[in-house]
């Protein structure tokens, strides 16, 4: 009997396994869960198949419509492995957020639709305007990732393939989650609002991306785009999509909807927005200036540099708590722990500081290669080493941004944490590790800050983002002369002091 | 071998730079790799007996821990610091011809690209292994690497690129390279890159740390 193999996006996971294997044997270690057992009732165990295919029986079938599931669905637990496939385990998006929080509005008549575009993640709100209540939400993963998880791989293949077929991907991706978003509602939205980061502005809008692949890394098409919805193909009816203008090359309009959830635009006093997400942008000032900027931190926090590090899902290490008898560990679905997602890592990282198992440049003290955390999952040094680089990338930003404004950290008042890992860090244990180095009763996690802002923004006319714009001023960290210096210095840990 | 040029190498593994430096506390105000290559000199220790019992050795047990993990960029920094420290002590023997080096090492970061860490990291490494360093900085273009090597003729090349995008500039950089000095040896290096890429540009040599580099130089005037 010969053995097939199965890839999973997006963790990038590659299984051999025997000819005819049931999914359900193999899945469950990568955070597809079955809690119907494997009657192929609840749809939860659902997966997308992208490559081969898994041929189903009637039942399969039957429960495949009656899940409401596309022809390209399987429930993995009705399915078996007959030849090499590649399947994306849509699981993942049980980490994607649909934010409600209030906020201040001047009613208007129709309908709005937000959209926060996202490099991974996508989400869709459709909001009445009169009442600025989300009627309905779309989630979706960025069809674009199977080629490449993050802006670099993405832009380098658009470079060797042309950027028409990753326009068309998120198109029409988009235009079936509004139809999905409106279906049975006899609504025309008046209008769509789209914010992403700029390269996500730039392969929607099918602009050429060039000018974001190589230094000096400036487009000249920052601009906010118009489209009806017949020029994007959208089986929808609607004269007014926007997708909002982006602050600079790197810096997008999901951080000008931050920026204007936050409020930070209109205060005198000083703030700080860290959207800890792929990019890991930061923008700090008050309403004289705000400069933003982004750092190649994501990676790490995302698990996918880390040797067990995985998303925030079944069997992931989500937080570290150091004991008087030792380290314990909570892992997400009370499971034995199979990896370790981006909270979990901060945490474990403080704890380990705190309890003199890591020196001041990340070495493990005990002279082993690794760290155990619980049962087989631990962390070895080069995990430790890809924390501390994630770590110093926003410090040294934070850093060089403080300095170009003369402030002090003490200056700042509110510092705002957007992303969706964002919302489960611990901060004592972030703070332990020098990531950021602010008091902190000034700390808000936002959450999904750039979703929020979009809906806001949807309140408002064009003027609003032109006034967020005046006083933004990008910033290309990497050009500053003595950025290597400041990052390799916040490479470092503090020694503990205890 | 002299009991001097012992500590220098361990002053040079350990980055101490000089007395008065924190780094590292264990051997705080104790003789750093400033004063130590100071002393040897004054004691009549050949300069190119510094360079080559205590330096190339130390700097060589540094490459090698760092590509087994064991110590991270900024400990290497600090020690190609301290190795810095010492060789300012020995660069008027370099000038005078009293030390020879193993050859001239034309390094930079390819155009379009700006990350300089790891290119700083390999040139350290590679004037620690007994190399002259001439550094060209970050986004440089084909013109420059040319020029260089023609003012430096017998060079060896080192590229540098971390953006998947800019690999594309580093290949065109190879090909212009090799179009005006065929005989050139071109090393490449870089986080996206592996030896596939490589040979498919046409360049000679990959390594994933800066010690492989080393290596291969050593091996190429052995």
């Amino acid at each position: 009997m010969g053995t097939v193999s199965i890839r999973l996006t997006p963790l990038g996971k590659e299984l051999k396994v025997k000819k005819g294997t049931s999914l359900i044997d193999v899945l469950h270690e990568y955070g597809v869960e079955f809690p119907c057992g494997g009657k192929g009732s609840c749809g939860k165990c659902a997966v997308k198949l992208l490559q081969g295919e898994i041929v189903c029986d009637t039942i399969h079938l039957n429960a495949i419509r009656k899940l409401g599931l596309g022809s390209d669905w399987r429930l993995a637990c009705l399915s078996n492995a007959e030849e090499d496939l590649v399947l994306e385990v849509g699981q993942f998006e049980a980490m994607i957020q649909a934010d409600e929080t209030p906020f201040e509005y001047v009613p208007a008549q129709g309908y709005g639709v937000a959209v926060d575009l996202g490099t991974t993640s996508l989400v869709a709100q459709l909001v009445e305007l009169n009442t600025a209540k989300v009627l309905a939400v779309e989630t979706g993963l960025n069809p674009q990732r199977k080629h490449g998880s993050d802006l670099i791989s993405r832009l380098e293949h658009a470079l060797s393939h042309g950027s028409a077929g990753l326009e068309r991907m998120i198109r029409n991706e988009l235009g079936k989650m509004l139809s999905k978003l409106l279906r049975g509602r006899h609504i025309d939205p008046d209008k769509v609002l789209l914010v992403g980061n700029t390269a996500m502005q730039h392969l929607f809008s099918g602009l050429d991306i060039k000018p974001l692949s190589y230094y000096p890394f400036e487009s000249p098409r920052l601009e906010a785009r118009e489209f009806s919805a017949k020029d994007l193909e959208w089986d929808i009816k609607c004269n007014h999509i926007r997708f909002c203008p982006s602050i600079g090359s790197f810096v997008g309009s999901d951080i000008l909807a931050g920026i204007f959830a936050t409020g930070m635009w209109k205060k005198e006093a000083y703030s700080v927005l860290v959207d800890l997400g792929t990019n890991g942008e930061i923008v700090v000032g008050n309403r004289e200036r705000l400069l933003c900027a982004s750092t190649a931190a994501g990676p790490a926090f995302e698990g996918s540099r880390i040797s067990s590090g995985m998303l925030a899902t079944t069997g992931a290490i989500s937080s570290v708590e150091g004991k008087a008898d030792g380290i314990t560990c909570k892992v997400i679905g009370n499971t034995p722990a199979r990896g370790i997602c981006g909270s979990g890592l901060i945490d474990a990282v403080a704890v380990l500081l705190d309890r003199g198992k890591l020196g001041e440049f990340g070495e493990i003290l005990s002279g082993e290669d690794h760290v155990i955390l619980q049962g087989e999952v631990g962390l070895i040094q080069k995990d430790i080493q890809e924390f501390q680089l994630a770590k110093a990338a926003i410090a040294a930003g934070l850093f060089i941004l403080l300095r170009k404004l003369g402030i002090k950290n003490e200056d700042v008042a509110d510092i705002y944490i957007a992303g969706a890992f964002g919302t489960y860090i611990n901060l004592t244990n972030m703070l332990r590790t020098g990531m950021m180095d602010f008091p902190m009763e000034g700390f808000h996690k936002l959450g999904n800050s750039a979703l929020m802002g979009a809906k806001m923004l949807l309140f408002t006319d064009s003027s609003t983002e032109e006034n967020i714009l005046s006083v933004c001023q990008h910033v290309n960290l990497e050009s500053e002369a003595d950025f290597q210096d400041i990052f390799v210095e916040q490479l470092s840990f503090n020694q503990s002091s205890s | 071998m002299n009991a001097l040029l012992t500590k220098l190498g361990e002053a040079v593994e350990a980055g101490k730079v000089d007395k008065n430096s924190p780094f590292p506390p264990q051997l705080k105000g104790e003789d750093g790799a400033d004063e130590l290559a100071s002393q040897a000199l004054t004691e009549g220790v050949a300069p190119n007996d510094i360079l080559t019992e205590a330096l190339v050795p130390a700097m060589d047990r540094v490459g090698q821990k760092f590509s087994e993990n064991k110590i991270f960029v900024p400990q290497m920094l600090m020690s190609a610091k301290a190795m810095g420290a010492a060789m300012t002590h020995l660069k008027p023997f370099f000038q005078s011809g009293d030390v020879q080096t193993k050859g001239t090492f034309i390094i930079g970061t390819v155009k379009g690209d700006l990350h300089d860490i790891g290119k700083n990291l390999v040139a350290m490494m590679v004037e620690g292994g007994g190399w002259t360093i001439i550094d060209l900085g970050v986004d440089v273009n084909e013109d420059t690497f040319n020029q260089a090597i023609s003012d430096n003729p017998g060079a060896v090349v080192g590229l540098s690129a971390l953006l998947t995008t800019t690999m594309a500039n580093m290949e065109e950089i190879v090909g212009k390279i090799k179009g005006v000095h065929p005989e050139t040896k071109i090393l490449v290096g870089g986080a996206p890159l592996n030896d596939d890429f490589r040979s498919k540009i046409g360049a000679d040599f990959y390594s994933p740390d800066p010690r492989g580099a080393v290596e291969y130089l050593k091996e190429l005037v052995a």
